[in-house]
């Protein structure tokens, strides 16, 4: 068991876990609270999550996952190279309005690439809006979070700006985009046979948490911002231009997160975006998404499906009278419990210590660490 | 016996080590009381107890004879113990009045007022001629001022007991002499001092007694007149060292490193460098000595690129590197062991293989169109951490993090070294270490330039400055102002160059 | 000239929040706490105070007094939802980025969520019967009665309250010289005797203080319910924090550079000449955005926050 504890990856595991069961917990607190007689099948309700409804509800989960993984990915990637990608929800629109642009517009190319082609104008359209954040903080030093808060707003200007003005891209009676022609519908490879509503999206977002953990791991572009993102001075004396990094950083990124505008927009469920100030939400829910995964690739795939299951049984949980809310609730508790995590793996791998007297080194820095002891 | 102090029993824990012991200290009244020890042998440590900073596990504290409980530096303070931290204490951006009055300041109905403060710092700055501008910012005067200012501080909380943590360290020669004056000063008037030192030379020249600790134990107090610096060193190392390293005289060949005219700006100050010229030949080692912040940081930075070199010229075997690339100075031949070891030299999260490889990941043996070959990493990183005695938890795979001081030193020389460079740049490459790895490293750097490299040492160290060095060149505001032979110069010479009070020529 | 009068009028409404919150910012960034739930603080504090006035409005003849008790209660419930990011950051040492994060997540559905479960609907309604027309003697001022004193609400002026104190507190104080100093070299105060912990809990709760104070200002004079929503506008403040350089007046300079930039772009249709101009509205939506896109560009190279901001203080390490 101590073994165990001593692996950087279960402990990892554990403080996630941990900070989702007390999460839930102060979900079924919150859930008691607001109707008690119902309480148990609500709650219940939310475990069950997409299972409750069997294949569909599989079929559900699944099509939830699909943007937030990809969101999720976006901000894990960041984090993995020292930044807060908090921009996703712009770079997420960008890349949904490019794929339904292209989408709509350019059924000139043939029925089998017309959906990819869609699918990369989101990737350049979310690239793009992630360089001013990385050329900022590479060049000019300023902080990524305010920067790509403030994309966040002019991409959601641009897009409501934009759409009206495309023709036939427009639905003014409804204010929300046209549905896609079949053309640029993702093809669903036989998962509609498996889970109804699901659809090839989810497989991209799978292949892409594979190509991601390639880069981060495998490659020396991976070590190289991995690096940066750890120590940005040694970076330098090691000779890595750590400045063509960042923004490299930042651009895939908002490649990620394009991409999952065009995944979720794409998916023929005829969901179509809605001319309104308000921002993506899919965007922010990949911080969560990215935090429970520990920023690791394999994790976000997990917490992306984890967090999709709770938002689709929280959906379920209105037939009892509840309100979804409650799901952005828990989430933001299992957020917040695993800022610990770094706590509560020391606290585990403290008693896996016990009371053995090892020598651990104490730094004798005079210059950023403490003093001589 | 009117012992001011005493600390018995104290034991200290924290998480995985005992840092003090069972330790017992008596500091007479008046009394300038040494605490030896190597770098992690628990003299801060203690010395934080007394202060408060820290609450032992065991033992218990003495003030003049009454058993006293001291929870934070407040407690400490009404005691009459004060303390000059290695590290300043000082906030940059405040004055150096509104550091003396932080923790103590005069109110008026919450408001500050600053009037009483003002004319008792003036008043204790003249009696004991310790000169400071008490509305300077603490950013805009010299460590020497600095540590005045640290003094006045407790002075100025009427404290009795001075705790002294490695005052030395940053200062000339000569202002350790108007230092160890001070000191006597205070104890003739019956103030009493601790002083934490591992410098044996000081605690010769102004301690009444030492009390040595090794490794958290108490290992003796001993009448310093009646010592000799050989006991003392072997009280606090545990065995007997020889204080001297074998060196075989240099024998210079091709020059390697040529620096011509350089100069290096610093915004909004005058230049960090100032028109410096030196080279560094095959096979030898020459040291630039100095005061800390006398440019030594930049020149070395200029020259390995972490910094931008403003004009003039820099050229390694005979190629001009200002304007390379960082990673093209590093690959044509120039190493570099960098001063800041947790900031520049490692990546502490990374595992000790990926550091081993830091400046050679993208190496046809190691990486492969894009794709790192972790086998032959591998295989490397085993190869070094043999061949260098690299100690850590899990081998090529333990974070860096975890390792202890020497051994990441180690691990960054092993790196260096084994690029086989040309010129080898290694900036206090054994600050914060133990005597046994200081001496493995000084080993090293010898035989490196026994190989015919080119060593260029930067030190604040004075001994490894005499000791090490085949010629010295000394710094002094951004400019060399001499050249000496260690076998022919003395200490105080080189003090007198290094605070800019003797100039030379250097060719 | 009604026009400016008008401007000036209006800016102070988008103004004022923004000043609030950032000097509100900037009291945790100087103790040493990086606070990014200010967004979230402003909901919460708007919900609470909102909801006070929705309650009690009717109860009470003098509709000032209710707005003044409403602002207190915005302030507690922002002081009290900025204690579990205090204790978080100071006591837990998490990272600070996070824990805000999850504040600003569950600010919004918590809001939402009571809201429904009490009335049913998620915006709260209230009566705006809180406008000052005219203030007694010194509205009849000429110019400045019109700029300052006209059309106005109280909270303006409690604004500017807030930037005199705050700036006495900070600069003048024996609490703001320590406060200053956790927040740059937390060992000095810790070896001076003085307990960093402390000083840092009262900078995250002065911050939820007026970041709650924040929120109810910014709904009042632009609308009449609450939707679980301040548009950004903690965030906003943020950035007016580093425009400001951490410093009151000149935070005061970028609250109302960007409140009057968002004041054009929301009145633009009712002034003739840039009517004129036909520009769409998309240009006025994020020229506040742009504007403070290029003035951090050239601001952030030497922008110097707070050295020791953001890191927990371990005493262990010193």
């Amino acid at each position: 068991m101590k073994k165990l504890i001593k692996n950087e990856n279960i402990l990892g595991f554990a403080s996630s876990l941990i900070a989702v069961i007390i999460g839930l917990l102060f979900g079924a607190i919150i859930i008691y609270i607001a109707n008690p007689n119902v309480a148990f099948k609500g709650l219940s309700t939310l475990i069950q999550g997409g299972f409750k409804t069997g294949a569909k509800g599989i079929g559900q989960t699944l099509f939830n996952a699909t943007p937030i993984i990809m969101t999720g990915l976006s901000v894990g990637f960041a984090f993995k190279t020292g930044l807060f990608n908090i921009g996703t929800p712009g770079q997420f629109v960008m890349g949904a309005f490019a794929a339904i642009y292209v989408g709509v517009k350019w059924t000139f190319l043939p029925s089998s690439i017309h959906w990819l082609v869609a699918i990369l104008a989101a990737m350049i359209a979310g690239g793009i809006w992630a360089i001013i954040p990385g050329l900022m903080k590479a060049y000019l030093n300023t902080n990524e979070v305010i920067v790509c808060i403030i994309m966040n707003y002019i991409g959601m200007y641009t897009v409501n700006y934009l759409i009206p003005l495309s023709g036939n891209v427009y639905n003014s009676m409804k204010n929300q985009t046209s549905y896609l022609p079949s053309s640029a519908i993702i093809p669903d490879f036989g998962l509609n046979n498996l889970f109804p509503g699901a659809n090839g999206g989810i497989i991209f977002a799978v292949i892409f948490v594979i190509i991601v953990h390639i880069i981060l791991n495998k490659t020396t572009f991976g070590y190289e911002l991995k690096a940066c993102g750890f120590n940005k001075d040694a970076s330098k004396y090691a000779g890595i231009n750590d400045k063509k990094n960042i923004v490299l950083a930042m651009v895939i990124a908002g490649c990620l997160a394009g991409i999952g505008g065009a995944l979720v927009y794409q998916s023929g469920a005829g969901k179509c975006l809605s001319v309104v100030d308000e921002l993506a939400a899919e965007g922010f829910n990949g911080i969560p998404v990215a935090l429970l995964g520990l920023s690791n690739p394999l994790g976000v795939l997990v917490a992306g499906l984890f967090i999709a299951h709770l938002n689709v049984g929280g959906f379920n949980m209105q037939i009892y009278g509840f309100i979804p809310e409650i799901v952005s609730i828990i989430t933001s508790c299992i957020i917040y419990f695993s800022a610990f995590s770094m706590l509560i793996r020391l606290f585990l791998s403290s008693k896996s210590r016990g009371h053995k007297k090892e020598i651990v080194p104490i730094e004798t820095e005079p210059v950023n660490e403490g003093g001589s002891v | 016996m009117d012992y001011v102090v005493e600390m018995c029993n104290i034991t200290k824990e924290f998480p995985g080590i005992i840092a003090n012991d069972n330790i017992t200290l008596q500091l007479k009244k008046g009394e300038i009381h040494a605490l030896l020890g190597e770098n992690g042998a628990g003299k801060s440590t203690l010395m934080s107890v007394l202060f408060g900073l820290y609450r032992p596990e065991k033992g218990s504290i003495k003030i003049n004879g009454e058993v006293v409980h001291i929870k934070d530096p407040n407690d400490a303070n009404h005691h009459g113990i004060g303390m000059v931290h290695q590290h300043f204490q000082l906030v940059h951006n405040f004055t150096v009045l509104e550091n003396i009055v932080l923790g103590v300041e005069d109110t008026d109905h919450g408001f500050l007022s600053m009037k009483k403060a003002r004319k008792k710092v003036e008043e204790l700055s003249k009696k004991y001629h310790l000169n400071v501008d008490i509305d300077a910012y603490i950013s805009n005067i010299t460590v020497g001022m600095q540590q005045r200012v640290e003094i006045l501080k407790m002075l100025y909380r009427d404290n009795d007991i001075l705790i002294f943590d490695e005052p030395t360290a940053v200062l000339t020669p000569q202002e350790i002499t108007e230092l160890m004056k001070i000191m006597k000063g205070f104890a003739n008037e019956g103030k009493s001092i601790l002083f934490i030192t591992h410098k044996l030379n000081e605690i010769k020249e102004v301690a009444d007694r030492c009390t040595v600790l090794r490794k958290g134990k108490y290992i003796g107090t001993i009448d310093v007149s009646k010592a000799s610096k050989e006991e003392m060193s072997e009280m606090m190392v545990g065995r007997k060292i020889d204080l001297h390293l074998n060196k075989t005289v240099s024998n210079p060949k091709e020059t390697v490193l040529e620096v011509k005219d350089l100069i290096v700006e610093k915004k909004g100050h005058k230049n960090a460098i100032n028109n410096v010229s030196f080279n560094v030949r095959e096979g030898e080692i020459v040291c630039i000595a100095g005061i800390d912040g006398n440019g030594q940081s930049e020149l070395v930075y200029a020259l390995t690129g972490i910094m931008p070199i403003t004009s003039g010229e820099v050229i390694l075997k005979g190629e001009a590197i200002s304007k390379t690339k960082i990673r093209k100075r590093n690959t044509a031949g120039l190493g570099h062991i960098p001063e800041d070891r947790h900031r520049y030299g490692l990546i502490l999260d990374f595992p000790l293989s990926y550091n081993l490889v830091l400046q050679r990941y993208f190496e046809q043996n190691f990486s492969k169109t894009g794709f790192l070959k972790f086998k032959n990493i591998k295989e490397y990183s085993d190869k070094l951490i043999k061949k260098y005695d690299i100690r850590s938890g899990q081998g090529a795979k333990t974070i860096a993090r975890s390792m202890s001081g020497g051994n990441q030193q180690k691990a960054i020389i092993a790196r260096e070294l084994d690029r086989n460079p040309d010129c080898l740049i290694a900036v206090q490459p054994t600050r914060g270490l133990d005597v046994g790895a200081i001496q493995y490293i000084h080993h090293q750097i010898i035989e490196a330039r026994d190989n015919g490299k080119a060593v260029l040492l930067v030190s604040l160290e004075l001994d490894e400055v005499m000791e090490l060095s085949d010629r010295i060149l000394v710094i002094y505001e951004g400019e060399l102002v001499g050249e000496l032979n260690p076998k022919e110069t003395s200490e105080q010479e080189l003090g007198l160059y290094m605070s800019g009070s003797k100039r030379g020529v250097v060719s | 000239m009604s026009q400016l009068y008008f401007l000036v009028q209006q800016t102070m409404f988008f103004a004022i929040p923004l000043l609030i919150v950032a000097l509100g910012g900037m009291f945790s960034e100087k103790s040493g706490v990086v606070n990014i739930a200010l967004e979230g603080i402003m909901i919460i504090g708007a919900f609470f105070g909102i909801g006070f006035i929705h309650y009690f409005q009717t109860s009470f003849s003098n509709q000032q007094l209710v707005l003044l008790l409403a602002v207190l209660v915005s302030g507690i419930a922002g002081m009290i939802f900025s204690l579990i990011h205090a204790f978080a950051a100071i006591h837990l040492k998490a990272d600070q980025t996070i824990s805000g994060t999850a504040l600003n997540i569950f600010a919004p559905a918590f809001c939402i969520f009571t809201a429904r479960m009490i009335q049913a609907t998620q915006q709260v309604e209230f009566k705006n019967t809180f406008r000052i027309k005219s203030v007694p003697i010194l509205g009849d001022i000429p110019v400045i009665g019109e700029l300052l004193f006209k059309n106005t609400y109280l909270t303006t002026y409690l604004g500017f309250a807030i930037l005199v104190i705050s700036t006495i507190v900070i600069y003048k104080t024996r609490f703001g010289l320590r406060l200053r100093a956790s927040g740059e070299l937390p060992q000095a105060v810790d070896s001076a005797g003085v307990s960093v912990y402390k000083i840092r809990y009262f900078g995250v709760l002065i911050s939820g203080f007026l970041a709650g104070i924040g929120g109810l200002v910014f709904v009042v004079p632009t609308s009449t319910n609450f939707n679980a929503t301040v548009a950004g506008y903690g965030f906003l403040a943020i950035a007016v924090l580093i425009f400001g350089q951490w410093r009151p007046i000149r935070i005061l300079f970028a609250a109302f550079f960007f409140g009057f930039m968002k004041t054009i772009a929301s009145t633009y249709s009712g002034i003739p000449f840039l009517m004129a101009l036909g520009i769409p509205s998309y240009y006025y939506k994020i020229t506040p955005y742009v504007a403070t896109l290029i003035v951090l560009a050239f601001v952030s190279k030497n922008a110097a926050g707070p050295r020791a901001s953001g890191e927990p203080y371990d005493k262990g390490k010193r």
